[in-house]
């Protein structure tokens, strides 16, 4: 293993070698934030000790204008060398402007989970993920043990999830699940994890290909369970204004709800929790499924996860080879450790070393991905029904519409998206 | 003084309540800013608008070094500077021109540059980018400046147009008169008496610039723009707001000294201007 | 007509000809990798069959209906500043100040004032009233963005005004004083006329703002929600032309924005310029 890296080493410095002072630019979101500073130094520290010469230069992004400024530079052949994306829809409209990397980097990719998010439609890679996103239940022990409830023995079917919530309803304060859905965010996770283990993975491939409508049966009892957990009280009071980053996981930190749907990236997950509440007070499970597949168990663990962010090669990038190389430093398990050491991400190379961590919900998490991870539902899902879901679930939250008529509306939009032949 | 000067007086008086409550909430947002500019962002969490109770200067010190504002203020500075200067000259000329002087097709050209500011900014993006790129002025200060002259200069022009128009004729008439060429008067009258209207146009267009993230996104990718440096700051789930903060603050203070200090320039300039009756 | 050929140029090689590139890209079925096919009127159809187009037309609407608000309070407090309020330095400096703060921190304070468990909910409770979900309900959420776009930006429109006021004679105005006119007299028949070509400026000004740069404040507020009752025109575009991935959409819908405004800016010009010779 070493020797073969040695000799890639040696084989792009020999292509590099030629032309000097070239410089690779990567545009990303995160690097200019200090949790994530010492993975991108070394990042470049190894790309840089690797090609003499090249510099890689690492720009962060503002987000909210991040994939208008990189769609117009596609447009206008002005992009990157090396690009970010989140996985999922984002990323698989970036295909037509990017190289497929299976023939590139297939040592790296053979090491890989979480590759769905970043595949186009012809089956290729076109991002190396480096991390996973995923989606559980994160609950304050303190409150479950407050409300009479065994902080040790979280719910694992629909059942026992009512039970806990009737409890806390029944109690007033705090609110059952914290509910954080002005940018649609919520509708997201809820759609994942509720269909974690209400879809075959025939229905699963089905969702991909836009042959399972949002008014089939599977699909249609995930919003109806949407619009019953509303109106059975699950969620505190104004949930539709409330922003979800990181104000709502702030106001779960401070005890406002039990549960929260939360995430397994650089945030919101099971290092902030344990650091801001204490290791022994938060718990962690899976999302149980309100109609279980014929094919799976009730109670049985298994999370919502995928590429959560990854990096890709612009075509039109004059250094190919270069930019490969800075794919590769970037995702690579040495340079990618770090990342996951600060930030508490789940990386998405197997390799890479995580026995640093020592936390009793990380150590969960990593028994159930390994035992059984579902593709994320509102990944596999095009930009636009994402869009109409944010909208129509808010609608369904304030009653201003049916799950009859979310479900036509979302209809009409995925047929668009994802045309049938 | 009459009856109805004291009446006035008193009504003024009166008036001045609700105004004095709406600065004091003009105010806040400073107040606010530079607060939380001094938060970690797990104080922030916590507590939005409670006081600082443990001021760091962590934020500023990674604003400016690791985020390179330090670079980029200085891009700033000449693109700013730069454009509003360029603006208030064509703006005031063509206003000038399309105000007080006839000739054929004003009143097309004015409604072409009118028509200008109404353009949505998204339609253009890929063809702005492109001509920028055909006339090799990405990455170049030269570029933003002349992209942010363009972008603001129909307001700019539309202003000077209204406020022109809002002089008496007599004043050119007078002075053309006197055998003054168009480029005298423009130089010994119009500009003087325009100034109220120039330094507004000075204040909001070094907003305009100042502040601008999606043209300078585009065209500067190589010598970043402050604003562009900062948004960035806020990192993938818009979370570092202390730390953006903190580069909003940095941003900011700059832009409030001068307006301070132009208050002054606003308050005899609206005396130089103050010609009519 | 020297005097007009820089702003000439320069406008016509940065905005008009770029706009006559994004009208033919509206034609097209682009997107930003591949530069698709000419599909004619395609996207044009598309937004008349799209419900989401329909309520960001809708709201545009609503939001143009609130004009005259967003230009009479910013010339009433330069009237009153330009009349000599007691504090008229300070209100002239200080009501500029959210203008040149970044719509995220405007945007940072009032989603949590407003919010259900917000401060302005406390303070209503405490005087009895149940708490709102200002920002989470269909019918708050658009006026309520609204007054917060209003009160973010009208130190501009003050400053505007009281650049057009001093243009307004001190000696008419202390004229019709001095002939026992009353103050409401003075404004309506002295300053308010003479101020038209500004008054004009500002309500053109202030309805091409409302439909092209509201989009930051929404952004951070509701993100257009909840359903559609927030998302304008602008906001549609934004989200077309970046996370959608469907830039020839987007500048279709710019397209019918662009001759929205056009067509309503050259309506008030009418009305409103009976005096002035342009």
């Amino acid at each position: 293993m070493q020797k073969l890296k040695i000799v890639t080493a040696i084989a792009a410095m020999i292509m590099a070698s030629p032309v000097l002072a070239q410089e690779i630019t990567v545009w990303d979101v995160n690097v200019d934030d200090a949790a994530h500073a010492t993975y991108y130094d070394h990042a470049k520290a190894a790309f840089e000790a690797a090609h003499p010469g090249a510099t890689l230069n690492l720009l962060s992004q503002p987000d909210a204008e991040y994939y208008t400024l990189l769609g117009t530079a596609l447009a206008s052949k002005a992009g990157p060398d090396v690009i970010w994306a989140n996985g999922g829809a984002q990323a698989k409209a970036l295909v037509g402007g990017l190289i497929p990397l299976d023939d590139k980097l297939p040592d790296l990719i053979s090491k890989l989970v979480g590759k769905s998010a970043f595949t186009g439609p012809d089956g290729k890679l076109y991002f190396i993920p480096t991390t996973l996103q995923g989606h559980v239940v994160y609950y304050n022990k303190a409150l479950y043990k407050a409300a009479g409830l065994d902080p040790e023995k979280p719910p694992t079917t629909w059942a026992e999830l009512t039970k806990v919530c009737d409890t806390f309803k029944a109690s007033g304060k705090p609110a059952c699940f914290m509910m954080a859905n002005k940018e649609g965010y919520n509708a997201e996770f809820f759609l994942s994890e509720a269909a974690n283990q209400s879809l075959t993975a025939t229905q699963q491939a089905d969702w991909l290909a836009g042959k399972l409508h949002w008014s089939d049966p599977p699909i249609k009892a995930i919003l109806q369970a949407w619009v019953d957990t509303a109106k059975n009280g699950w969620y505190q009071e104004g949930g539709n204004s409330q922003t979800m980053f990181m104000d709502e996981f702030a106001l779960f930190e401070q005890g406002i709800a039990a549960n929260v749907m939360g995430l397994l990236s650089n945030v919101a997950h099971w290092k902030q929790f344990e650091k801001n509440m204490g290791v022994d007070k938060v718990g962690v499970y899976p999302m149980p499924s309100p109609t279980v597949a014929g094919d799976q168990h009730e109670g049985a663990p298994g999370v919502p996860l995928d590429g959560g962010v990854g990096y890709g090669v612009n075509k039109d990038s004059p250094n190919i080879d270069l930019a490969v190389d800075a794919v590769r430093i970037l995702a690579s398990p040495e340079v990618l450790s770090y990342l996951v050491n600060d930030t508490g991400s789940v990386p998405a190379n197997t390799e890479v070393n995580t026995s640093g961590i020592d936390s009793p919900g990380l150590k969960q998490i990593m028994g159930w991905l390994a035992t059984r991870a579902v593709p994320t539902t509102h990944a596999n899902s095009s930009a636009a029904e994402l869009d109409e879901w944010h909208r129509q679930s808010q609608l369904l939250y304030n009653g201003e519409a049916t799950v009859e008529q979310a479900a036509v509306a979302l209809d009409k939009v995925q047929a668009d998206a994802k045309p049938q032949k | 003084m009459s009856g109805a000067g004291k009446r006035q007086r008193l009504a003024l008086r009166i008036a001045a309540v609700p105004m004095g409550l709406l600065a004091l909430s003009c105010l806040y947002p400073i107040f606010f800013a530079i607060n939380n500019a001094f938060k970690t962002r797990d104080d922030y969490m916590r507590d939005r608008f409670g006081l600082a109770t443990q001021p760091t200067f962590d934020n500023f010190v990674q604003a400016w070094s690791r985020a390179h504002l330090n670079e980029y203020f200085l891009n700033s500075v000449i693109a700013t500077l730069g454009a509003v200067i360029l603006l208030m000259v064509v703006s005031s000329m063509a206003g000038f021109a399309l105000a007080s002087l006839r000739f054929p097709y004003r009143r097309f050209l004015f409604a072409v540059i009118l028509s200008s500011l109404m353009i949505p900014v998204q339609v253009v993006l890929v063809p702005f980018m492109r001509t920028m790129l055909a006339l090799n002025l990405v990455n170049t200060h030269i570029g933003l400046i002349l992209s942010y002259t363009a972008f603001f200069l129909p307001f700019s022009v539309y202003m000077m147009t209204a406020f022109y128009s809002g002089l008496p004729r007599e004043l050119i008439e007078a002075a053309r008169i006197d055998g003054a060429k168009l480029l005298q008067v423009w130089w010994h009258v119009m500009l003087p008496l325009g100034m109220p209207a120039l330094v507004t146009l000075a204040i909001l267009n070094t907003l305009s610039c100042w502040n601008d993230i999606l043209i300078s996104l585009l065209v500067m990718q190589k010598h970043r723009t402050l604003m562009v440096g900062i948004s960035a700051l806020k990192g993938q789930y818009s979370d570092q707001i202390p730390l953006f903060t903190s580069g909003i603050v940095i941003a900011a203070a700059p832009i409030v000294v001068l307006y301070i200090l132009f208050q002054r320039r606003i308050v005899s300039g609206i005396a130089v201007g103050a010609v009519k009756g | 007509m020297l005097f007009l050929l820089p702003a000439i140029l320069l406008v016509l090689v940065f905005r008009i000809f770029p706009l006559f590139w994004g009208f033919a890209i509206s034609l097209t079925s682009a997107t930003s990798t591949d530069p698709g096919q000419f599909i004619g009127a395609g996207n044009y159809l598309r937004a008349l069959d799209d419900p989401n187009f329909r309520s960001a037309m809708a709201n545009a609407v609503a939001v143009l209906l609130s004009v005259p608000i967003f230009v009479t309070i910013p010339m009433l407090l330069a009237i009153l500043i330009h009349q000599g309020v007691p504090g008229r330095t300070f209100f002239r400096s200080v009501y500029f100040f959210p203008a040149i703060l970044s719509s995220v921190i405007i945007g940072s304070i009032f989603s949590v004032v407003l919010s259900f468990n917000g401060n302005l909910n406390a303070l209503l409770n405490l005087a009895g009233i149940s708490g709102v979900d200002w920002l989470g309900h269909s019918a708050t959420a658009l006026p309520v963005t609204l007054a917060i776009q209003c009160w973010s930006t009208f130190g501009m429109g003050v400053l505007i005004f009281l650049a057009g006021l001093s243009t307004v004679s001190k000696e008419m105005v202390e004229a019709a004083r001095l002939d026992g006119a009353k103050m409401w007299q003075i404004w309506w028949h002295v300053i308010i006329p003479e101020l038209r070509p500004i008054i004009e400026f500002s309500t053109v000004i202030t309805t091409i703002g409302l439909l092209t740069s509201m989009f930051g404040l929404i952004y951070v507020l509701t993100g257009g929600g909840p359903g559609t009752a927030t998302t304008v025109p602008e906001y549609l575009i934004w989200a077309a032309q970046g996370r959608l991935n469907r830039p020839a959409y987007a500048a279709a819908v710019s397209m019918v924005l662009f001759l929205m405004t056009s067509i309503l800016a050259w309506l008030q010009i009418r009305i409103l310029s009976r005096n002035a010779n342009i």
